[in-house]
């Protein structure tokens, strides 16, 4: 069983080569741009003077928390590109194997369907985070490397102003938590894909994010309600794993002193997280679409 | 004799039409059988419920195994080929070999190369960059590196030019076949595979209306080319079917001696298409 998902999902990574490859371009123009940031910065020679002094003058604790900040900037680019995947990924899943017919190749190999579609699951929730976060740490190292050999072109001490402050293993790790996180709490999203892929004729795409559409306008229409915009706008905007963290607070300069060294896990309530209702009930809708993927790969007879 | 395949009373309704009606057969081990029928008789229907890719009713065992229900069981010891473009186009030949090493218990890297490196197939493309009789070389090179019981072929060699077809054959028998093995075969150039054959099955209207070891043809049917004269008296013998052929009667007979025939012409043992013509059209009413 755990050989079979190990050669269904490296099958995966060769047919959908945007998960490696999507974060492998992000990770391109981030460097680049880095690169090309801090080569157009040197031409602002006071500029630049000041920023060295001012980073050179930071309490330790201060400069951890202001590197950990870009490293978490970074990220955010990469968990934009890791969602847009997932919703491609997950809708062409089931849909290209019958589009060019390949499905009855796939059926003739002795895998059930289940273990097929959980396959595909578990690529969209697992795989494509960790292939993501090795190219999040990747680019981290080569902004922090090109930062550090521009410091040194600028006289300065790389090794005291970056290396020694860098919260490295703090911030990777809370990115991969976050990184796991965001499937898991958005998993409706990705049954509900599965699922439209599995059933649709044609257009995928349409045929997914026209309901989540026209079912929020449906009822405010006929019931005057709106629970289901609350809930996707809950799902999209209020994940648990940041409750009781106000996002204003870091705007608020009584916040900004950094008095001891903090940790990015301070400001995730991974408890929380785990225990919410809304995660257990999102997974819980996940596996029932995800059900209904696999009933209709077994039974749709079309081919 | 083990029976490989054992149908009895199967039926598939899709909506309203009955796709197959009724069927009961058996096919047994080592034996390659030609399921013959026109577009639309249920002949694919048939396979589907074979291969456990649609359910139906009644009972159908194929290896003793119900193929709905039992389909990853099934599929370690079946192969089929659905038709030739089925392969993931986007797979490289190297590629789909690590997979079926990884996933598929008996499939033997080693054979299916040793078949490969007699073509011009190269481990390192991709299908989409193959020809369609380089896909369907690919396909069945694959399927014999598995030691599988029963190999399904539905149209297999569909679309593809005289050469490869004669090849496509010539390889099944050469390399894949033996007494231990079972193949059912689906074709529409049926008198390309007659010779291969050793039992057949004609299909229409989701019924089974023949199904006969190909030695006992000879001895249930034949084919007489009589006179017009000749052709009245033979009518008496009951003829399933018959046809005009430049100014004589061609008429075929079922469970009629030979010797009742002789001197009202020339008599023969009609080859599978006229006599799946006969049985077919002679059922029309």
């Amino acid at each position: 069983m755990i050989m079979d998902q190990i050669a269904l999902i490296r099958r995966e990574l060769w047919e959908h080569r945007s998960i490696y490859l999507t974060p492998a371009i992000i990770a391109l123009l981030m460097s680049l741009g880095t690169v090309t940031g801090q080569a157009t910065f040197s031409a602002f020679d006071q500029a630049v003077d000041l920023a060295i002094l001012g980073g050179s003058n930071l309490g330790e604790n201060e400069r951890a928390a202001a590197i950990s900040a870009v490293m978490s900037g970074v990220s955010v680019f990469f968990v934009i590109g890791m969602w847009f995947l997932t919703i491609f990924y997950t809708l062409d899943a089931l849909y290209a194997e019958r589009k060019d017919r390949s499905i009855l190749f796939w059926r003739s190999i002795p895998c059930t369907d289940f273990e097929t579609v959980l396959s595909k699951l578990l690529t969209a929730t697992f795989v494509i985070p960790l292939v993501t976060f090795a190219f999040v740490i990747a680019t981290h190292i080569a902004v922090l490397a090109i930062s550090s050999v521009w410091i040194g072109i600028q006289g300065a001490n790389a090794s005291h102003m970056i290396w020694s402050a860098a919260p490295l293993m703090d911030n990777w790790a809370a990115t991969l938590v976050f990184l796991l996180a965001v499937p898991l709490w958005s998993s409706p999203f990705i049954g509900w894909f599965l699922f439209v892929s599995a059933f649709t004729k044609r257009s995928p795409l349409m045929m997914a994010v026209l309901p989540l559409l026209i079912l929020p306008m449906l009822e405010k229409i006929l019931l005057g309600t709106s629970a289901v915009a609350e809930a996707f706008y809950v799902r999209a905007w209020k994940m648990p794993l940041f409750q009781g963290v106000d996002p204003t607070d870091f705007f608020d300069e009584r916040n900004n002193t950094v008095p001891e060294a903090i940790s990015l896990f301070d400001v995730m309530d991974l408890g929380g997280f785990l225990t919410s209702g809304g995660l257990w009930i999102g997974i819980v809708v996940c596996g029932l679409f995800t059900t209904a993927a696999i009933y209709v790969r077994r039974y749709r007879d079309d081919s | 004799m083990t029976s490989i395949v054992s149908a009895r009373n199967v039926s598939k309704r899709y909506g309203s039409t009955l796709a197959v009606d009724d069927v009961s057969f058996d096919i047994e081990k080592g034996r390659i059988m030609g399921l013959i029928g026109p577009n639309g008789a249920g002949k694919t229907t048939l396979l589907k419920a074979v291969l456990g890719l649609t359910d139906c009713q009644g009972t159908l065992s194929v290896l003793g195994l119900d193929p709905f229900r039992q389909r990853k069981e099934l599929m370690q010891n079946i192969c089929f080929i659905a038709d030739v473009a089925v392969l993931p186009r986007w797979i490289k030949v190297a590629q789909l070999l690590d997979f079926l090493e990884s996933i598929h218990p008996r499939f033997s890297r080693k054979r299916a190369e040793e078949l490969l490196s007699k073509t011009k197939i190269q481990s390192s493309s991709k299908v989409r960059e193959l020809s369609k009789g380089m896909v369907t070389q690919l396909h069945l090179s694959i399927i014999t590196a598995i030691d599988a019981r029963l190999l399904v072929l539905d149209e297999p060699t569909i679309g593809l030019d005289i050469i490869f077809r004669k090849e496509f054959y010539g390889n099944l028998l050469n390399d894949y076949f033996d007494e231990e093995r079972t193949i059912i075969i689906t074709t529409h150039q049926v008198e390309e595979i007659e010779n291969l054959l050793t039992d057949v099955m004609f299909i229409n209207d989701g019924r089974v209306v023949l199904d006969t070891p190909m030695e006992e043809v000879s001895g249930q049917y034949v084919e007489l080319m009589a006179t017009a004269e000749n052709a009245a008296k033979a009518r008496h013998l009951n003829p399933i079917y018959e046809k005009d052929v430049f100014g004589k009667t061609v008429m075929t007979f079922e469970d009629v001696e030979r010797s009742q025939l002789q001197g009202l012409g020339d008599l023969r043992t009609p080859d599978v298409a006229d006599l799946f013509v006969a049985k077919v059209k002679g059922a029309t009413p």
